[in-house]
This record gives C-alpha cells, sequence and structure tokens, in this order.
C-alpha cells in the first residue's frame, strides 16, 4: 500500500444515519504519518494548487489546515502535467508545498465548486477546464497521473453531468456504467512494475462519487453495484477484489451537479403542474427550515448509502452553509466537507463571525442582523461602516492579546492573534542583535478598519489575513460541534444547538451578496475620477447604513 | 528599504516582513492622507498602530545605516508621486499648480482645489507620527529643463526654511526627524546651489535625500549627479536617494556615498514575475521554467526558496494566484537585503571594491558590464574590468530582464 488511511468511528457500533464522531490516521509507506483528525471536520480547498492567498510560511502557521483538496485540472494545461514529473518520495506535498506530517491531500480531477458550463462528458473521458480552454481527462492518464503524484487519497474519475435540465434515462445509466467502470480501472492492478506495487498491495485509497442525478433508485442501483460479488471477466479485471466496495476508502458527494439537479426538477414538475416556482420557505423560528429541497437532498444522500455499512468515511463536497454542514451531520452523519463558502467570504472581504453553539450573548460588534431577526454570519469589511471601526475581527472569538473574561475562545489565526516572527534573517554581520535576536511576542490584533482601508486600496495581504481568520473560524465550528457530540447526551444536545444556529444566523447568506456587489464595484471603479466616485459612495451609505459601528 | 504605500508591504503582513530581517519600511504620505485619512490614524494612535508596525524605535545610525530601527514616511510633492499604476513617475502636474504657498491640486475626492503647504505636510507627518519626515519640495520631471528647474530648486530651499520652523515649534523635533530633500534637476550648478544652502541648515535637519532623480534621465548623468550630491553633503548626515531600486544602481549609490534608498521595483516586479538573483532576474512566466524543479536560488534564506518552492510551481500560479506575488515578494525583498548586507559587511571588512567586481561579474557577466557602472565605478577607484579582460561592456541603461527567446 502507498498509505494506510484509516477511518474509525466513535463508538464502533452507530446507526446507519444520525450524528457521528470519527477519526483518521494516515501512515505512508515511506513511514511518515499525519495527526490524527477528528470528525466531523474540513478540508481546504485549493486553488492551481495553493490554499488561496496563503503563502507557505502562512499555511504552516494556520493549524486549520489539516486535510487539503487538490483539483488537479489546471496542471493539465501542459502534458505530460508538471506535478507528475516532481522526483522523490511525496512528489505532490514537495510540489505544492505541503508537509508530509501535517497535511492529508486528496486529489480530485475537477474543482467540485466550478459552476460553468462544460462540453459534455464522452464514453472514455470527462472534460475538464484550464486557463486554456478544455481538456480531456481519460480514466487511465488519471490512474497515471495519481500513481505519479502520490495523493494520500484520490478520487475515482466519475461522469457526474452538470446540466440545468432534468436528465434522461438513458443518460443516467450511462452515468452509472461509465462511473463504474471507471472506478474499476482505477481499483485494478497497477501493472507498471516501476512503481513497485505488488499485485496484493493497491496503490490508492479511493474515494469514489456517489451519481445517479436526482432518480433514488438510479443511486441506489448504483451503490448497489458497488457491492455486488463480481465474477469471471469483471473480477478478474479488479483481481484480487471480490466486490468494488472492498478498494474504496470513503464516498463523495458533489453537491454542485446534485443540487442543480434537484432545482431543475422542481422547476419542471412546477410547470407541468402549473404552479409558481415555489420559493424556500423560511420562518422566523428556524425551525421548519428544513425545506422540501433539503428533504430531497437527504432522501438521495439515504438512497445512495444505504446498502453500505456506516464504517467507511462520507465526504461532502460544495457545502452552501454551516447550517447546511450542520443537517447533513445531523441526518445523515457526513463526516468531512470542503467549504468553498469560507474561501470565497475572504475573497469578498467577509470577516466570518460565528460559532457554533451559538454564544449566548452577542456584543454591539457582533454582526448585524437582517430584518427577519437573523444574524449575518460575518462582517463585510468593504462597508464604509467600519472604516473606523476599531474592534477585532470577530466578536465571537477573543484575540490572544487581549483575553477577556467570558466565554470567547481565542481565535488562533495570525489576524486575530499575530505574533512577532520567532527569528530573523541575518543577511549582514552589522545586523542590529537587538532586532535579530527578539523573541517572538503576541501582538494586538488587527482592526477592521485596517482591513478596510487594505480592501479599498486592493492590498492583497487583506485577503491572506481573511483567509486565515476564516478558516480558524469554521475549524472553531467544526471543534464545536465535536464537543456537543461528545458531551453526555450528545445527538440530542446537538440537535438543539443545530435548531439554535438554525434561527440564529442567517442562512440566506445575504451579507455574500452585499459583498459580491461591493467587489465588483471595486473593480468598476478602478481608473481616474474613483476616489471621487468612492465618496460620493460613501455619503449615500452613511445615511442609508444600518450598521453599527 | 521597501516601500508600503499604503500602509501595507503588498501582499505581506507586517510579521512576514518582520521575519525577513527588515525592520525599515516606507508609507506614502500622500496616499495616506486621502485614504484612511489622519482622522482614523489619529483613532488609530499612529501609523505604526495602525499597520501593526513595532519597529519605531528611533536612532538615525550612521554609514552605512540601511538598517535603521524606524518607519520612514515621505511626503514628495504631487507630481513626483509615485503612484502603484506604472514604473514611470506619474505626474498628477495637470491637476497641480504650484505657488509661492503650496501645491495646489484639485482633490481626488470632489474636484475641489486643494491647497497642500509645506506647513501642512508637515503636520500631517506629525500626526502619523513617522520616525523619518520629509520636507515638502518642488520637483520638476528630471526631463524638464529652462527656467522652471531653476524656480523648483530655489522654492525648495524656501519651503525647506517654512518645514524646519513648523517642525521645531511643534516640539516633536526630538521624536520625529528631518530630512531635507537635494533638488536642482540635472544642472550641475543648480545642485550646487542648492546643496550650499542646505548644508548650511544642517544643524536643523537629521538627514539629506537627493530627489528630482529617477525619471527617466540617462544612467550617465543620474550617477554624476548622485555623486555631485554626495561628495559634498557633510560626512554625520545620513544620505536617503530616492527611488534607487536595481541592484546595479543601489551598489553605484553605495560606492558613491549613499546611505539609504527606497523603491517599489522589488516588490513590483516580483508581481509581474520577476525573481531577483545574483545572476540576474528570471522572468518566471517564461515556458522555460514550466518543469524546473529548482528554487529560485539554492544558497537563498528567504522563507519561498528554503521551503523549497520551485520555479515550476511558481511558473504555474504566476500572476493567476496571489500565493505566487506573496512568494517572489519574500524572495526579492530577501535577496535585496542581502546585496545591501553584503555591501555593509564588506565595507566594514575593507573588501568593498572586490565586493562590487563579484557582484557585477556574476550578475552582468553574460549579458555584459553597463558603461555607466564601470564609469561611476571608476570614479571612486573601483575598476569593474580590471582583471576581467574578456568583459564585455554595453552602453546605455544597460538594465537586464530574461526576455522571450
Amino acid at each position: 500500500m502507498a498509505s494506510t488511511f484509516s477511518f474509525s468511528i466513535i463508538p464502533s457500533e452507530v446507526a446507519q444515519f444520525g450524528p457521528r464522531l470519527g477519526s483518521i490516521s494516515l501512515c505512508r509507506r515511506d513511514g511518515s504519518s499525519i495527526p490524527e483528525i477528528k470528525t466531523p471536520s474540513f478540508m481546504a480547498g485549493c486553488s492551481r494548487g495553493v490554499v488561496p492567498h496563503l503563502s507557505r510560511d502562512h499555511v504552516k502557521s494556520t493549524a486549520a489546515i489539516r486535510w487539503a483538496n487538490i483539483p488537479f485540472e489546471s496542471f493539465l494545461e501542459r502534458l505530460p502535467p508538471v506535478p507528475t514529473l516532481q522526483p522523490g518520495p511525496v512528489p505532490l506535498h514537495t510540489f505544492l508545498g505541503f508537509q508530509p506530517d501535517r497535511h492529508l491531500l486528496s486529489l480530485c480531477a475537477r474543482e467540485p465548486s466550478d459552476e460553468r458550463e462544460i462540453p459534455v462528458n464522452g464514453k472514455g473521458f470527462i472534460s475538464t477546464l484550464c486557463v486554456r480552454g478544455v481538456r480531456k481527462l481519460t480514466p487511465s492518464a488519471w490512474k497515471s497521473y495519481a500513481l505519479s503524484c502520490q495523493p494520500d487519497i484520490v478520487v475515482a474519475l466519475s461522469d457526474n453531468p452538470l446540466s440545468q435540465s432534468n436528465q434522461s434515462q438513458k443518460r443516467v445509466t450511462k452515468s452509472l456504467e461509465r462511473s463504474t467502470a471507471w472506478l474499476a480501472n482505477l481499483l485494478g492492478p497497477v501493472s507498471s512494475a516501476d512503481h513497485g506495487y505488488s499485485d496484493t498491495s493497491h496503490p490508492f485509497n479511493v474515494l469514489v462519487n456517489m451519481v445517479g442525478g436526482v432518480e433514488e433508485r438510479a443511486r441506489k442501483a448504483f451503490a448497489e453495484a458497488l457491492v455486488e460479488t463480481l465474477y469471471a471477466k469483471d473480477q478478474q479485471q479488479v483481481h484480487p477484489l471480490q466486490r468494488l466496495d472492498e478498494g474504496i476508502t470513503g464516498y463523495v458527494f458533489e453537491f454542485i451537479p446534485l443540487l442543480r439537479s434537484i432545482r431543475a426538477r422542481t422547476v419542471n414538475n412546477d410547470r407541468t403542474n402549473n404552479t409558481p416556482p415555489k420559493i424556500p420557505p423560511k420562518s422566523a423560528d428556524g425551525v421548519s427550515l428544513d425545506n422540501e429541497e433539503n428533504q430531497q437532498l437527504a432522501a438521495l444522500l439515504k438512497a445512495s448509502l444505504s446498502p453500505f455499512p456506516p464504517t467507511k468515511v462520507r465526504v461532502v463536497y460544495s457545502c452552501t452553509s454551516p447550517h447546511q454542514i450542520l443537517r447533513l451531520i445531523r441526518d445523515i452523519g457526513i463526516d468531512v466537507f470542503d467549504a468553498p463558502f469560507v474561501h470565497r467570504a475572504a475573497d469578498l472581504g467577509i470577516a466570518l463571525d460565528f460559532r457554533f453553539p451559538v454564544p449566548s450573548t452577542f456584543s454591539p460588534s457582533s454582526p448585524r442582523t437582517r430584518e427577519d431577526g437573523s444574524r449575518d454570519l460575518g462582517h463585510n469589511l468593504f462597508n464604509y461602516a467600519y472604516a473606523t471601526d476599531s474592534s477585532r475581527l470577530a466578536s465571537s472569538f477573543n484575540a490572544a492579546a487581549e483575553p477577556e473574561k467570558g466565554e470567547n475562545p481565542i481565535c488562533p489565526c495570525l489576524a486575530c492573534s499575530p505574533i512577532s516572527p520567532s527569528s530573523h534573517l541575518e543577511l549582514s554581520s552589522a545586523e542590529d542583535q537587538e532586532f535579530v535576536k527578539s523573541p517572538p511576542v503576541i501582538q494586538p490584533p488587527y482592526r477592521r478598519a485596517y482591513i478596510h482601508h487594505l480592501l479599498h486600496t486592493h492590498e492583497m495581504s487583506s485577503h491572506s489575513l481573511l483567509a486565515m481568520h476564516n478558516l480558524s473560524v469554521i475549524d472553531a465550528f467544526f471543534d464545536g460541534i465535536r464537543q456537543v457530540l461528545g458531551g453526555p447526551d450528545g445527538d440530542g444536545q446537538f440537535i438543539k444547538e443545530v435548531e439554535r444556529f438554525c434561527a440564529t444566523y442567517d442562512e440566506q447568506l445575504e451579507v455574500f451578496r452585499e459583498a459580491e456587489v461591493d467587489w465588483s464595484r471595486v473593480e468598476l471603479e478602478r481608473g481616474k475620477g474613483r476616489l471621487a466616485r468612492e465618496k460620493e459612495k460613501q455619503t449615500q451609505n452613511d445615511t442609508t447604513s444600518t450598521v453599527p459601528s | 528599504m521597501p516601500v508600503a504605500t499604503q500602509a501595507a508591504i503588498k501582499g505581506l503582513t507586517p510579521q512576514q516582513v518582520e521575519a525577513l530581517g527588515i525592520n525599515l519600511i516606507l508609507n506614502n504620505t500622500y496616499h495616506l492622507n486621502l485614504r484612511p485619512g489622519m482622522k482614523i490614524l489619529k483613532e488609530a494612535g499612529g501609523a505604526h498602530k495602525f499597520q501593526g508596525w513595532r519597529h519605531n524605535l528611533l536612532t538615525v545610525e550612521t554609514f552605512p545605516s540601511i538598517h535603521l530601527r524606524l518607519v520612514c514616511l515621505v511626503t514628495r510633492s504631487i507630481d513626483s508621486l509615485q503612484d502603484s499604476g506604472g514604473f514611470q513617475l506619474v505626474s498628477l502636474s495637470k491637476f497641480t499648480k504650484i505657488t509661492e504657498e503650496g501645491a495646489l491640486f484639485a482633490s481626488p475626492f470632489d474636484g475641489e482645489p486643494t491647497m497642500l503647504t509645506p506647513e501642512e505636510s508637515i503636520s500631517i507627518q506629525h500626526t502619523i507620527g513617522a520616525d523619518i519626515i520629509m520636507q515638502l519640495d518642488d520637483v520638476v520631471s528630471s526631463l524638464t529643463v529652462g527656467p522652471r528647474v531653476a524656480e523648483a530648486t530655489q522654492r525648495t530651499i524656501r519651503w525647506l526654511d517654512r518645514c524646519i520652523e513648523t517642525h521645531q515649534k511643534s516640539g516633536k523635533a526630538d521624536v520625529q526627524n528631518l530630512f531635507a530633500i537635494v533638488q536642482g534637476g540635472l544642472d550641475p550648478e543648480l545642485r550646487d546651489q542648492c546643496l550650499e544652502e542646505m548644508i548650511k541648515r544642517k544643524d536643523r535637519v537629521a538627514g539629506y535625500a537627493i530627489g528630482g532623480l529617477s525619471g527617466g534621465e540617462e544612467k550617465d548623468v543620474f550617477w554624476r549627479i548622485i555623486k555631485q550630491c554626495a561628495d559634498k553633503l557633510p560626512e554625520d548626515r545620513p544620505r536617503y536617494s530616492m527611488g534607487i531600486g536595481f541592484a546595479e544602481d543601489l551598489l553605484v549609490c553605495v560606492a558613491l556615498g549613499v546611505d539609504m534608498a527606497d523603491c517599489v521595483f522589488p516588490t513590483r516586479t516580483a508581481r509581474f514575475g520577476v525573481a531577483l538573483t545574483l545572476n540576474g532576474p528570471i522572468n518566471l512566466r517564461l515556458s522555460k521554467h514550466e518543469a524546473d524543479f529548482r528554487p529560485i536560488d539554492e544558497s537563498c534564506p528567504c522563507p519561498t526558496c528554503v521551503s523549497g518552492t520551485s520555479r515550476a510551481m511558481l511558473h504555474h500560479i504566476m500572476t493567476l494566484e496571489t500565493a505566487a506575488a506573496h512568494a517572489v515578494t519574500q524572495h526579492n525583498l530577501v535577496f535585496q537585503a542581502r546585496v545591501m548586507g553584503g555591501a555593509r559587511d564588506a565595507i566594514i571588512n575593507g573588501t568593498f571594491p572586490q565586493y562590487l567586481k563579484d557582484f557585477f561579474a556574476n550578475y552582468f557577466g553574460d549579458a555584459g558590464y553597463p558603461e555607466w557602472c564601470v564609469n561611476a565605478l571608476r570614479s571612486v577607484g573601483v575598476d569593474l574590468l580590471d582583471g576581467a579582460s574578456q568583459a564585455k561592456v554595453v552602453s546605455g541603461s544597460g538594465a537586464k530582464w530574461e526576455r522571450v527567446e
């Protein structure tokens, strides 16, 4: 084996569906391993192989990054892809600068949160996007790339069409057949002797994408094919495995195509029934937020998972909100999520400011509340109301330099708890020794006003600081989830806390929408006379703003 | 000294900058006055606190004094403003009218005429709390000729007096240090006049800047003006050459007797994908680097090279991910600091001429030595060609770039 990935659920006996605590460990062939990852947890997303906005030293100092998910498609710009040429024992870690003793790397073909239209997949390939256009990726190429890069986990290629309209039964059948065949190809013995694997030890930890669109029967059929005992030619292909599921490490759900198909079906049904399209209901108490879409989603996930024992790791790509994460943990028992909204927030200038369980009190520097009483998940720091705001980024976390009394945990990110460097480069013997030898000191947190200034002057460090902060907030969110689940009456308490969370925080993500407007405005206003235009906006904003400063 | 126009070294946090061994950065008063504005800076307790930069102890040390522990803020008159928009000095002179009272310009906020007087410029810098503050000067483009240059020179001297007056009265003269700016265009006579007047005021200024250069003038003229100023300026005051950033320019200036310099070049060129090395700049965007697994420079102690970031990886993310700009910015700042740190050591050890020879041989060995560097260094008794009989010499600016072949 290239590495041993093990996932254990605590306690070992759990229901098929429902919240669960788990633990991931990984030991590679070269003896290196990563510290245990406790689940439920999240993985950091990457763009072109890097955690967006973070330099390597920042990745190193962000404890929240344990598992990073690498979409491979950007490397298909050049063939053979450059990471496959990287020499050394852990090529992907080495090339991308992740630490083998700290980071688990999973490799998937496409960026899971990319919603752009793309040419359809073919019989023997999927379409991928890179800056030079569309590239075809075949299962055999994918297998050889994974062999060369040696990620800790590889997501099998699957035909999961991203379409706006309903898929025909024929298309769904094709998708199932292709995905199964491609999985079998990946799980098949590695012929090439140069990789040093024998027939009995398979080089990959494989996650499989659960396909089948919005048909429960189709999803179930795909899953059942994985646990079926194989015979004759089929079995030979994956020898020594008897069933495909034996070679699988865990299951993946891609929410972008799934949610899109659900919405397409809803619109279609509404059209045939001649009723206006439904707007997701939103109640003030938040209890009935489990709307139709969420129920459908849960039913589809359950259909995919029902043939399997509950012991393998379950992963969801492209969750849209922390609310959705909580419901998936509660209703299904999903273990690991990527969280594109966390990265998106950093791109848009939003400092996340929420906690699970919900804090018992909110201070005046907490995020604003909407008309319906729900609170924003963070602060849109582009807003002029923050120009003079000297608070730290998150009101629900403390800064290391300013520990206050109360329940707030300390946010360990380098924006809230910056620490001066433990060493300084000494580039001349005449260096001021007092400076060079100065010990690390915890420094005051960065203020909202400073980040606001950096955003308005297009300084990249605004996004770096926000990226580190937001990753730390989501890490604390998952930590909170695990603590509640690990307490006495964990499940019961968790259900209550989920309701409280959904009733407190705004799930419509209004703050993201506002930040998107502000963000695009910055692009539009670049150039001559910008300050004048901004001044005008600021005056308007001053009169209409409801944000407390 | 790296430039943080908007109170941030582009892409890096103050802690990252500090880890590189850098303890001196530069902000731009004009920009900070526009945004965030003096009110916000005042509320934040000054620029150091606002941007979380803690190296604010001040001792203006003597030559070679690049490692002063201070934050330097520079006000230049509006039409020599270096904006982040391009390589050239961006002239805002269309909006600016220099009168004896001050610089009258159209406010970028509302287009209203706004007057920046020498007195006001000093008081803004007092609010910001910089350790070194600059007089307001009347700069003309270094390509300007005619009576306007003389007028600007004389006015700069008069404005210096007004700045000194304000500064002395403010009671901040013992915590903030006022630098004069030597002007005079490219005319040696005007430079002499300006030098003479400013040296007379030596007891009331902490140091001298050499301004009005790096605006597209011939390199051959540039070094002669630097030399002229450096030769005359008093030994016990630091000399600061404004807007010098290429490694060869820096070393020539040091050889001619300059102590400090600032430029956006290392950080800006990093964002465009150019990594600086002792063998010349590397343009990481070129496809020749796409499968090169070596770091930018194996001997470099910067975080980028030490963590093994390959040229291939940087090529892959350059200009598409901000992380690429961060990585090369860290490298280039360390490169610049290494070049200057090496110069300091060589000066202390008495090996500076050899240091210059080695540097130029590595940096320009294959492309040819810029003629102006050879001439400039000969004027202080260093012959780059001594012992390098094979060396090629090229005329023109001689700046070295890696281009598509």
